[in-house]
């Protein structure tokens, strides 16, 4: 689905990371990997370190910190924040939604919109259509827009395949309205029908939680997992973002009528180094403009990889300028989103350790 | 399709001197998750070939693999 979004722009972004760092080299015995193996590994997904949160850390924290620095910055007025969204896989509480727990620590008013959004990779794309929408409300200042995952917890740390891509991180976007048209174009599309290529089987409502569901069955060599934790279609997943992404972006490219030339950075959700290498050179964007490097620095963190890309690898042109980008995000859902847009020059565009307060 | 090729791309990717047609794949070492990541790639990158879940899944001896591969090729 093709959308325009036009007098929209993002003013800040802050990515908040565990300071807990965690190296590949130290926590492969625990993956029953021989070095030789683990090396092979370690070579194929480019793997380096992760920040994983403590037990007692959520997605909420790390999100609700980043807030917490904007808001003392003064680069953000709690009285501005006319919606707070909070995308998220792994939220506080089933009940009431995250949204209104962070609106009340923070002792924010009333006269606001408090939205849950559950979605992962996607979901900073999501959320960000989301922001768009909402400030179509000639009364509603800003968005603040929170994503955050700690899917660290919903995988067994023994897990080969999936613990060391793994990262915990929140993000803060603040999204307004601007004088400039800067057109934002976007696709959006969803294909349910292969949900179960990325999923957690129990746990909800669908099949409840019980004892059983926490039995660790081995489903590979060192690869453990239970019913409650993120189950992967390697094969499915690779046809995916292999089959469905180039396209899209393809198709947002010739939507927005840009071509690789006049897009200075491709700035994508990444599964891992290895995918997004095949992806960018089957769609033929040069290895410069597409950083690749947030797997092996702090592991794939969910719909916080987007912004944290963003952060990490642009933060400074971005603080001073403009700057044409082609994003892009695909994961569960199926859900996958494209969109080409001017972004910058930001007030706040950084990546922070989480300090508990 | 040359299967010649295509059996030393396979070793190249299982870390062996040499993959024979009538090989059971699950037989050797480095048969997993990551080897089949890579045969997926492979099969995309350089015969146009894409592979699906549950086709993978079903080839018992590298010979299964390389006609699977060969009749997905474009």
């Amino acid at each position: 689905m093709k959308c325009i979004f036009k007098n929209k722009k993002i003013s800040a972004i802050v990515a908040v990371v565990p300071k807990e760092e965690y190296r590949f080299d130290d926590e492969y015995p625990v993956f029953k990997l021989t070095e030789d193996k683990a090396k092979r590994f370690k070579k194929m997904m480019s793997l380096d370190r992760h920040r994983i949160a403590p037990p007692d850390v959520c997605a909420s924290d790390l999100c609700q910190y980043g807030l917490q620095q904007l808001l003392n910055a003064g680069a953000l007025k709690k009285e501005e924040i006319g919606a707070l969204l909070f995308v998220s896989q792994t939220p506080d509480y089933f009940m009431p939604p995250t949204s209104n727990v962070i609106q009340g620590k923070l002792g924010l008013g009333h006269d606001m919109v408090c939205l849950d959004i559950n979605q992962g990779c996607t979901g900073f794309l999501l959320g960000f259509m989301q922001a768009c929408l909402l400030l179509e409300i000639a009364a509603l200042p800003k968005v603040v827009l929170l994503c955050g995952d700690t899917c660290s917890k919903q995988m067994d740390r023994c897990n080969r395949i999936s613990y060391p891509l793994t990262g915990d991180a929140g993000s803060v976007t603040v999204i307004e309205r601007c004088e400039r048209e800067s057109p934002i174009y976007m696709d959006v599309k969803n294909d349910g029908s292969r949900h179960k290529a990325i999923m957690i089987p129990a746990g909800a409502f669908r099949m409840p939680a019980t004892p059983e569901t926490l039995k660790l069955r081995e489903v590979e060599e060192g690869v453990v997992q239970n019913l409650q934790h993120i189950h992967m279609d390697g094969p499915a997943i690779f046809n995916f973002t292999m089959g469905d992404v180039p396209p899209q972006v393809e198709e947002v490219l010739a939507f927005s009528g840009d071509t690789r030339d006049s897009i200075a950075h491709f700035l994508f959700h990444q599964p891992n180094p290895f995918i997004l290498k095949q992806m960018a050179d089957k769609m033929q964007i040069p290895q410069a403009k597409l950083p690749n490097n947030i797997v092996s620095l702090y592991g794939n963190c969910s719909s916080v990889t987007v912004p944290l890309n963003i952060a990490l690898n642009c933060g400074e042109p971005l603080r001073r300028e403009t700057r044409r980008v082609c994003l892009s995000a695909f994961g569960v859902g199926l859900t996958w989103i494209s969109a080409v847009m001017d972004l910058g020059p930001l007030g706040v565009c950084k990546v922070v350790d989480y300090e508990r307060t | 399709m040359d299967k010649i090729i295509f059996y030393e791309q396979l070793a190249k990717i299982l870390d062996l001197e040499e993959v024979k047609p009538e090989n059971v794949l699950i037989d050797f070492e480095a048969w997993d998750s990551l080897s089949v990541l890579s045969v997926l790639a492979m099969a995309d990158a350089k015969y146009g070939a894409s592979i699906k879940a549950e086709e993978i899944r079903s080839v018992v001896t590298a010979a299964d693999l390389a006609d699977l591969v060969a009749s997905k090729q474009k």
